[in-house]
């Protein structure tokens, strides 16, 4: 027989391994994420894409059907990749600009932030925590299905065709990456500055989609080319289209294009590294 | 004499179907007069009701006479501090209550002199001319007052003014209150810190889910609580022997001895009698060393006619 | 058993100076950190949690150096921030949950234990609701769960009872005694409220301008001083305060009609009553003078 009674007891127990601890808020956010129904449908719809690539790659290398049905035959090439670039980036930028604001703007909203640092858990396992939700998601609409196409053609054709263009599974591997981490930063970095979430989101967009109006503008007034570095599509592409050896008649130097690359990246992570601090530090 | 008073006559204030505060009677005195009650029981309606900012569903409100209807009349005797924290953009301290005062129609020069003044009463007058924006949280508390003193008024109505004070503020502010209440004024007060309330209060109300629970002084209202016995805390040397002798009063119904052992507690239903009493029994040799009583604060009472209210 | 020292801790911001030179050890279960807005209470608070840089001086909680082993404090110290601190689309499991884990305990235990704080503190029907719904109450209740979920050695209280109406300041209260007495932890309250501060903390630190200006025991100061007493009575009081300096006991009267008397060495109380008994005077209130927390402040601020 006996009695319990609510009172306070302490607590003591095994501690996980403080490496892994980044993880958990990107475990309670993969939850939430999950959770809606719109987003899973819209990253469905994202992969239909990749899809009907892999059955254009099927086709590639039955040149005998195609002439059957009038088609000539075609390469997959650097430029076939490019326009898969091209066309995963927009989704995978809208998924991110999606995801972005919720991500950020729940913790910096009402104070919690210092609820995560009064622990042992610094701003770098914060970001890198944040990191880990956005990376796979991105990645799954980009660089996966990409390197799974190659993976495809590859075995459908012969040795010769791999060794000639394994290039072009480095390269893409390499441009879709540096696309996934650069949308992740813009993407952190713009919730964490701007605290309305909806306001982010429209921010976000903005950077992607009036950036060619700005580029535009700027370089009718200025009368100059190099505007252009603030259209984010142009800078990627030339990029991509460099590392994919394909000509996409760009007049945007290839070192302009990744120096404006990296002064983007400086900018977020300068961005991010202030927002979060000042959280940390509370005056 | 209604001259002097803060009267509602029945006022009910209803929100569609939801309730404010429902039959409210009172005649409120000169003094200081807290307000206390559960978050919810309808204590910024009555507020409300006070300044004429909202007009009663049905009943009759009138302070010092004059009815809250007439705004012109009557913000020139009332002063209005509310618990809510926003300022105009951009506005200073000074030019808050500066431009306050002239709303009221004070000239330039008078409005200036008033403004220094009610600064100088609340100790802001370093930071007025700084941003409101910047303040602390003390400091916007201090304007508040500030701007509800600053015109002098009869009334002053302050709905928790202490809030975010350190202790020195907060014990010059209830000294501030003491004066104009010696003044003759009324300083109406909503609060939560019950033993402010007793400190400084000459009568209090007590408001739950809209109603008017008890009102008036305190002893007085005590007293009115006749389920629950008046307890008395007595320590001394003996406590088995002088809870023997106490129980001796047949009004005495319950005596509790101390966890320590150096005390009793007792329950009594005749006040005058067992102290009168006591005297006698204290001369003996029980060791008596203080006395006290144990439930005679606005906190006892809010207990007993409120309760501790679950968490929703 | 040192809980905290300081050990010419000094904080500066810029050119201000915000913290001077802070020297002293912190060693009760229960700590009261009082001082006048600005005396740089939270900056203290914030650079024990290591928030900000200390320019000078170190201190230490249980032994750990505040620079060194941050992050070791950082896993034994509970924290309940004065502002707003919450996850409002997560329900209050999911935060205290998160918490827990973020401070290193396994997933099992941060969910059963996120149970039994939320159900301790008093939120247990409200748990599974998202915490943007709570009323103020009950986010004060949210974050203080969130604050000892992993068992704190150290729990850091920064007005714990802010804008709470009288029955949930009440149970605040209660919490905070319980959790002293149950002897788990050490306690450092940070509040403007007087009376809390005196009713749970053992020892008060008290900071004006950025230095120490008072620091004492107040259970050490409560061992009563039998010399000066008060009376407050009902009835007849005319000559009451004439006939008590009668007896040898020099009197004053204050504003609300109070007595205080000081006694002389060995003096029998019984001599006051029988003089009440006399009179017919109810004594409502005999009580021993001791410097109330009010006192001891507003002396210190004068200082």
């Amino acid at each position: 027989m006996a009695v319990y009674k609510l009172t306070y007891k302490g607590h003591k127990g095994a501690s996980t391994p403080a490496w892994s601890r980044f993880l958990i808020p990107a475990r309670y956010n993969y939850a939430k994420l999950t959770g809606i129904r719109f987003l899973m449908l819209f990253v469905t719809v994202s992969l239909f894409y990749p899809v009907g690539a892999a059955i254009y790659v099927y086709l590639s290398a039955n040149s005998v059907f195609l002439t059957s049905m009038g088609f000539s035959p075609f390469e997959i090439d650097g430029e076939f990749f490019y326009t898969f670039c091209r066309i995963q980036g927009v989704l995978s930028y809208l998924l991110m600009a999606f995801i972005s604001p919720s991500l950020v703007s729940w913790d910096i909203s009402n104070g919690a932030l210092q609820l995560y640092f009064c622990r042992p858990f610094s701003r770098l396992e914060y970001v890198l925590g944040k990191l880990s939700v956005l990376l796979p998601m991105l990645s799954i609409l980009t660089w996966i299905p990409a390197l799974i196409l190659f993976a495809i053609k590859s075995s459908i054709s012969e040795w010769s065709w791999t060794t000639e263009n394994w290039w072009l599974a480095r390269s893409v591997l390499l441009g879709l990456m540096l696309w996934c981490v650069l949308l992740s930063l813009i993407g952190l970095a713009v919730s964490a500055t701007v605290k309305r979430r909806v306001a982010a989101g429209g921010l976000i967009l903005a950077i992607y989609f009036g950036g060619t109006g700005l580029a535009g503008a700027i370089n009718l007034v200025m009368g100059i080319e190099s505007g252009s570095l603030f259209d984010l599509t142009r800078v990627t592409q030339t990029i991509w289209a460099d590392l994919l050896r394909y000509d996409n008649g760009s007049n945007m130097t290839v070192s302009s294009a990744w120096i404006a690359l990296c002064i983007v990246t400086a900018l977020c992570l300068w961005l991010l590294n202030r927002r979060i601090r000042s959280f940390e530090v509370i005056k | 004499m209604s001259q002097d008073r803060i009267t509602f006559d029945n006022v009910s204030r209803f929100y569609g179907e939801v309730l404010g505060v429902n039959r409210v009677t009172l005649s409120i005195p000169p003094g200081i007069t807290s307000l206390v009650g559960p978050n919810g029981s309808g204590k910024t309606t009555l507020l409300n009701l006070m300044t004429g900012l909202v007009r009663p569903t049905e009943g009759d409100i009138r302070i010092l006479g004059i009815e809250p209807r007439d705004p012109r009349k009557m913000f020139r005797m009332v002063g209005y501090s509310t618990q809510f924290d926003s300022f105009p953009r951009g506005a200073t301290g000074r030019g808050f209550i500066y431009s306050f005062l002239r709303l009221f129609g004070y000239p330039s020069s008078k409005a200036s002199a008033l403004t220094a003044e009610a600064l100088d009463v609340v100790h802001l007058t370093d930071a007025a001319d700084r941003k409101i924006a910047g303040y602390s949280k003390g400091m916007r508390q201090r304007v508040k007052l500030a701007q509800a003193i600053a015109h002098d008024p009869q009334v002053l109505v302050l709905d928790e003014p202490l809030n975010g004070l350190d202790p020195l503020v907060r014990a010059e502010t209830l000294t501030l209150f003491r004066k104009y209440a010696a003044e003759g004024r009324h300083v109406f007060v909503s609060t939560h810190i019950l033993h402010e309330v007793d400190m400084i209060s000459d009568q209090f109300i007590l408001l739950s889910n809209g109603y008017v629970v008890a009102e008036g002084q305190i002893q007085d209202v005590r007293s009115e609580i006749r389920e629950h016995p008046l307890q008395v805390t007595i320590r001394c040397k003996q406590p088995h022997a002088l809870a023997s002798k106490v129980f001796e009063m047949d009004h005495v119904v319950e005596v509790r001895l101390h966890p320590d052992g150096k005390g009793v507690l007792v329950l009594t239903r005749a006040a005058e009698l067992f102290y009168r009493k006591l005297n006698h029994i204290a001369m003996g040799d029980f060791g008596v060393e203080s006395i006290a009583p144990a439930d005679d604060t606005v906190k006892s009472v809010y207990e007993y006619l409120i309760g501790e209210e679950s968490q929703r | 058993m040192e809980i905290i020292e300081l050990s010419g801790l000094s904080v500066r911001f810029g050119k201000r100076e915000i913290l001077s030179d802070l020297r002293t050890t912190l060693s009760s279960r229960s700590v009261g950190l009082l001082g006048p807005n600005g005396a740089g209470k939270s900056t203290l608070i914030q650079a024990l949690l290591g928030f900000c840089p200390v320019s000078a001086g170190t201190a230490s909680i249980l032994g750990l150096d505040i620079k060194r082993d941050r992050s070791r404090i950082r896993s034994f110290v509970g924290y309940m921030p004065e502002n707003d601190a919450l996850i409002a689309n997560m329900t209050a499991v999911s935060m205290v949950r998160m918490m827990g884990e973020l401070s290193g305990m396994e997933p099992k235990a941060a969910l059963e234990r996120a149970h039994e704080v939320l159900f301790y503190v008093g939120l247990g029907e409200a748990r599974y609701r998202e915490l943007g719904t709570y009323s103020l109450g009950m986010r004060q209740l949210a974050k203080l769960a969130q604050a000892i979920v992993h068992g704190p050695k150290l729990l850091i209280l920064d007005e714990p009872t802010n804008g709470l109406d009288p029955p949930a300041r009440q149970r605040m209260i209660r919490l905070i005694h319980e959790m002293i007495d149950s002897g788990e932890m050490h306690v450092v309250i940070c509040s403007h409220l007087l009376g809390d501060v005196e009713e749970t903390c053992e020892e008060v630190l008290i900071l004006k301008l950025g230095r120490i200006v008072h620091h004492s025991n107040l259970a050490e100061e409560r061992l009563a001083n039998k010399r000066f007493v008060e009376i407050e009575t009902l009835g007849e009081l005319r000559g009451f305060g004439d006939m008590l300096a009668g007896l040898g006991c020099p009197c004053t009267v204050d504003v609300k009609g109070r007595f205080k008397l000081e006694l002389p060495s060995d003096f029998d109380m019984r001599k006051i009553y029988g003089l009440a008994a006399e009179r017919d005077l109810q004594l409502r209130r005999v009580s021993y003078r001791q410097d109330t927390l009010e006192e001891i402040f507003l002396k210190a601020m004068e200082a």
